[in-house]
């Protein structure tokens, strides 16, 4: 194992959401940016947002020092996000480090070859849901809007859209406090657009975006799987929370498969 | 309870939210109503609900609704961006004409507080503080000259314009509710002054401005000269004045119109109004100069009076002069004249319409300062004068010139003689009495249309000179529900319209934070229902960061926990967290060599 390991230059931390919503993805994306970008490694371990945002400020900082040693003993320079909430946290916190979101990066190393126009002949159209924690990052938009082109899908903008998009309702750790609440932010979200289809960045909006009343995909399941069409059957909400570790699990396994 | 640093931090939204900011209408209104609320609920056909939300503030919405001045109109948003305003008067006479049901007035009356307070005047003005007397449980009594009741509404204000039975229905609150009147009594003459003071607690003196002022120029006493206000008065009491065909009216105000316009109905053939300023210039509000050139009145705007000659005493002829100039660079009051221009018109009576004063005659002028116009002197803040339990409300203190004003008047001496006669601070938070600026600051957005103001229906001109019959029609409810849809409901609460939570617990974050701050604590589950997305301050004109405030509130709330979220539900993320960061489910890699992975 040892002659394998090249220089780390820049490392994949997929976050939490896309792990437990779907490791077959996390493998993917990383076996494509091991192909893309030679020198990628890779961490899964959480940010450290959800303590944050529950105002816990002593144990953020200590959890979020166990990733940093992590990134520095890999010796990356560059971090690749594909979370918003990660893509806020360690910009702020990793200032050594350049953060990079997926959706600024793919349309700068393209999109893998197979699904590049892949959804033109799809029914659907999909009403783009920008996550909020970003909505100031337009590059993070555009890249979004890039993709779905490149993928063929027709798309709808909801009457609330980058920079100005509504919250899925997820965020702020909302949804264990004031459930019925958080309900009602989702559903008023998915409310806005005509579309019964929508397509986000984030697991988690689009755990939100199902809750609403949606039929929703992430981002990468247009790109790592379909064409989507309005036959297909559509990802739904876990079942339990053990579903969601248990597929944490399998992202970690998938993780070292691609860099065993 | 929370730090000094984060109640410190919460008094910038509390200072600078305009959440609780009137509408521009609303502060202008000398009386406040809530014309915002009401307009929309016309727009909604809730009529019932339109007319009981006038009534909380005006007991006379048909009169209002016909007669006010309007100043809201003037600073409407509409007329701001388009010259265009809400024409808020006329949808209050829509629902007040047709939805004003006797049987909801409200007929409250506090418990009998064992104080008399006499009203001199039962115009708008003592009417009002009256009113708001009498249900505060005082037992008042109005003192009144004339044997009818309204004041200048009854007999400066044509019946044209204000039908008197509306004046009669609008005053009936008043006796429902135990106002004593004594009509047709004149203080001064059929009862003193000092009489009055020494069998109630506290007067008020609304006796108006019912005496004409007359300019002092040659041959202003000969016969067939008259002041307006003698003129409006005979005419509104009696139906009659004894005029020639041909007449002179002196003044550019809405007095003058009255005036004119009145001698149309009763005959005059040719009536000439002139008045100092140019046509643009004329106090007069545009919509009265124009209704009485439709009646055939003849202006001569830019002319000032030069002399008046009779034959045997009696008025013949009216000369003027061009007034060149009427203000001088300070703003004063200083008319100049072309002495080269002058026109004499034959003419068999003037009327003199340019201005009124007080007649203070009833008091002694040692007991009570007066100013000039006989004009009584009081304290600004609450009406008093410099005899204690004397107030002064309307334009017996020259401080109103409209019926909204002296209303609003009224209404302020009432609160002073209640805070008088309970022996409390009379000065104190007295800030938002009459009219005032709003805080509020809105933007008219680009895709407002302007959507033109609807006009009322009017009688034809040719037909309404032949009486004194109403020339307004008013708005049918088309019309109405029209005009009502126009309202642009001018206010902030921007996030308000943004954050389904901050609705769950407040009117406006202002609000929020205020009750927080008095408090000194807040339920966790407000700071922990925080979406933290910031569509608030996307929406906030002064770019609140109302997340950070819950966030400050969040970390605070934990330190007080020992660490933990004071949320139950969150044992669930703090699992999470647990597990998040456990080896279980964690790993790092570094990168490989792909080739050497094959």
């Amino acid at each position: 194992m040892a002659d394998n390991i090249v220089k780390t230059k820049r490392v994949f931390i997929p976050g939490c959401s896309l792990p437990s919503y779907n490791p077959i993805l996390v493998e993917k994306t990383l076996e494509y940016l091991q192909e893309k970008l030679p020198g990628t490694g890779a961490i899964l371990k959480c940010c450290g947002k959800p303590t944050k945002a529950l105002g816990q400020e002593k144990k953020f900082k200590e959890r979020y020092g166990t990733l940093q040693a992590e990134i520095d003993r890999l010796g990356a320079e560059e971090i690749i996000v594909a979370c918003q909430s990660c893509f806020l946290t360690m910009t702020e916190d990793s200032p050594k480090q350049k953060v990079i979101s997926l959706w600024e990066l793919l349309p700068q190393i393209g999109l893998p070859k197979k699904s590049r126009g892949i959804g033109k002949k799809s029914d659907i159209v999909f009403a783009i849901h920008d996550s909020c924690p970003t909505r100031h990052r337009t590059t993070i938009h555009e890249g979004i809007r890039w993709i779905i082109h490149e993928l063929g899908y027709k798309f709808e903008e909801p009457p609330h859209t980058r920079e100005n998009t509504r919250c899925c309702g997820f965020g702020g750790m909302v949804v264990p406090a004031n459930p019925e609440l958080a309900l009602r932010v989702m559903k008023r979200r998915t409310a806005e657009v005509s579309s019964d289809y929508m397509v986000a960045y984030c697991a988690a909006c689009r755990e939100s975006m199902v809750k609403g009343g949606k039929r929703a995909v992430h981002i990468l399941d247009l790109i790592f799987g379909g064409p989507w069409t309005s036959d297909t059957e559509f990802p739904g909400v876990p079942s339990s929370p053990v579903t969601s570790w248990i597929n944490r699990y399998k992202s970690k396994l998938a993780i070292r498969k691609v860099l065993e | 309870m929370l730090s000094q640093d984060i109640k410190k931090h919460m008094q910038d939204i509390v200072e600078g939210c305009m959440g609780d900011a009137p509408p521009y209408c609303e502060a202008t209104c000398p009386m406040h109503t809530d014309v915002k609320k009401y307009v929309n609920f016309i727009g909604e056909g809730k009529y019932e609900d339109a007319i009981a939300v006038i009534r909380e503030k005006l007991f006379l919405p048909a009169t209002l609704g016909r007669i006010c001045a309007h100043p809201c109109e003037e600073k409407c948003k509409r007329e701001e961006v388009f010259q265009q305003p809400m024409a808020i008067a006329a949808l209050k006479r829509f629902v007040a004409d047709h939805y004003d049901d006797e049987a909801k007035w409200d007929l409250t009356v506090e418990p009998h507080k064992g104080k008399k307070v006499a009203v001199i005047g039962a115009g708008p003005a003592g009417a009002q503080a009256a009113l708001d007397l009498r249900k505060k449980g005082y037992q008042v009594t109005i003192f009144e000259k004339l044997k009818v009741v309204g004041g200048m509404m009854r007999v400066g204000i044509p019946e044209y314009r204000l039908p008197r039975h509306i004046i009669d229905f609008e005053y009936g609150l008043l006796h429902k509710l135990g106002v004593e009147f004594k009509l047709g009594i004149e203080v001064g003459k059929d009862i003193s002054f000092d009489e009055i003071r020494k069998t109630h607690d506290a007067v008020i003196i609304a006796v108006g401005a019912h005496k004409g002022i007359v300019i002092p120029v040659e041959g202003h006493q000969l016969d067939g000269v008259f002041h307006a206000v003698d003129f409006l008065r005979e005419v509104s009491l009696t139906g009659k004045f004894p005029l020639g065909k041909k007449i002179a009216v002196i003044g550019g105000g809405n007095v003058a119109m009255d005036v004119a316009r009145s001698a149309r109905r009763l005959g005059v053939e040719e009536v000439h109004l002139f008045c100092l300023e140019s046509k643009d210039k004329m106090p007069a509000h545009s919509w009265e100069v124009e209704e009485a050139e439709d009646e055939g009145v003849i202006i001569h705007a830019g002319f000032g009076p030069e002399r008046m000659i009779g034959q045997g005493g009696k008025v013949t002829g009216f000369e003027v002069k061009e007034c060149i100039s009427v203000f001088d660079q300070d703003g004063k009051f200083h008319p100049q004249y072309n002495e080269n221009n002058k026109q004499m018109f034959a003419v068999e009576n003037v009327i003199f319409a340019v201005g009124q004063a007080v007649d203070s005659s009833f008091v002694n002028k040692e007991q009570i300062e007066i100013q000039r116009g006989g004009r009584f002197a009081v304290d600004p803040i609450t009406l008093q004068t410099n005899l204690e339990n004397v107030f002064v409300a309307g334009d017996a203190s020259g401080r109103s010139a409209i019926v909204i004003e002296a209303m609003a008047e009224g209404r302020k001496a009432a609160i002073s003689v209640d805070r008088y006669l309970q022996g409390q601070d009379m000065k104190k938070g007295r800030e938002f009495e009459g009219c005032y600026k709003t805080w509020l600051e809105t933007q008219v957005k680009d895709e407002v249309l302007n959507i033109p103001r609807i006009k009322t229906n009017q009688m034809d001109p040719y037909q309404r000179i032949k009486n004194f019959a109403e020339v307004d029609l008013g708005f049918t409810e088309g019309q109405a529900l029209q005009e009502a849809a126009r309202c642009l409901q001018c206010e902030c609460k921007h996030c308000m319209k943004e954050c389904e939570m901050l609705n769950d617990f407040c009117a406006y974050p202002k609000e929020l934070f205020q009750r927080i701050l008095k408090e000194g604590s807040v339920d966790p589950i407000i700071p922990f229902s925080c979406n933290m997305c910031s569509q608030c301050t996307l929406a906030c004109p002064k770019n609140f960061k109302i997340h950070e405030h819950f966030m400050e509130i969040r970390k605070e709330m934990v330190k007080k926990n020992n660490g933990k979220s004071p949320i139950k539900g969150h044992k669930a993320i703090e699992i999470h967290q647990m597990l998040g960061f456990s080896k279980l489910f964690n790993t790092v890699r570094p990168a490989v060599n792909r080739k050497g992975r094959s």
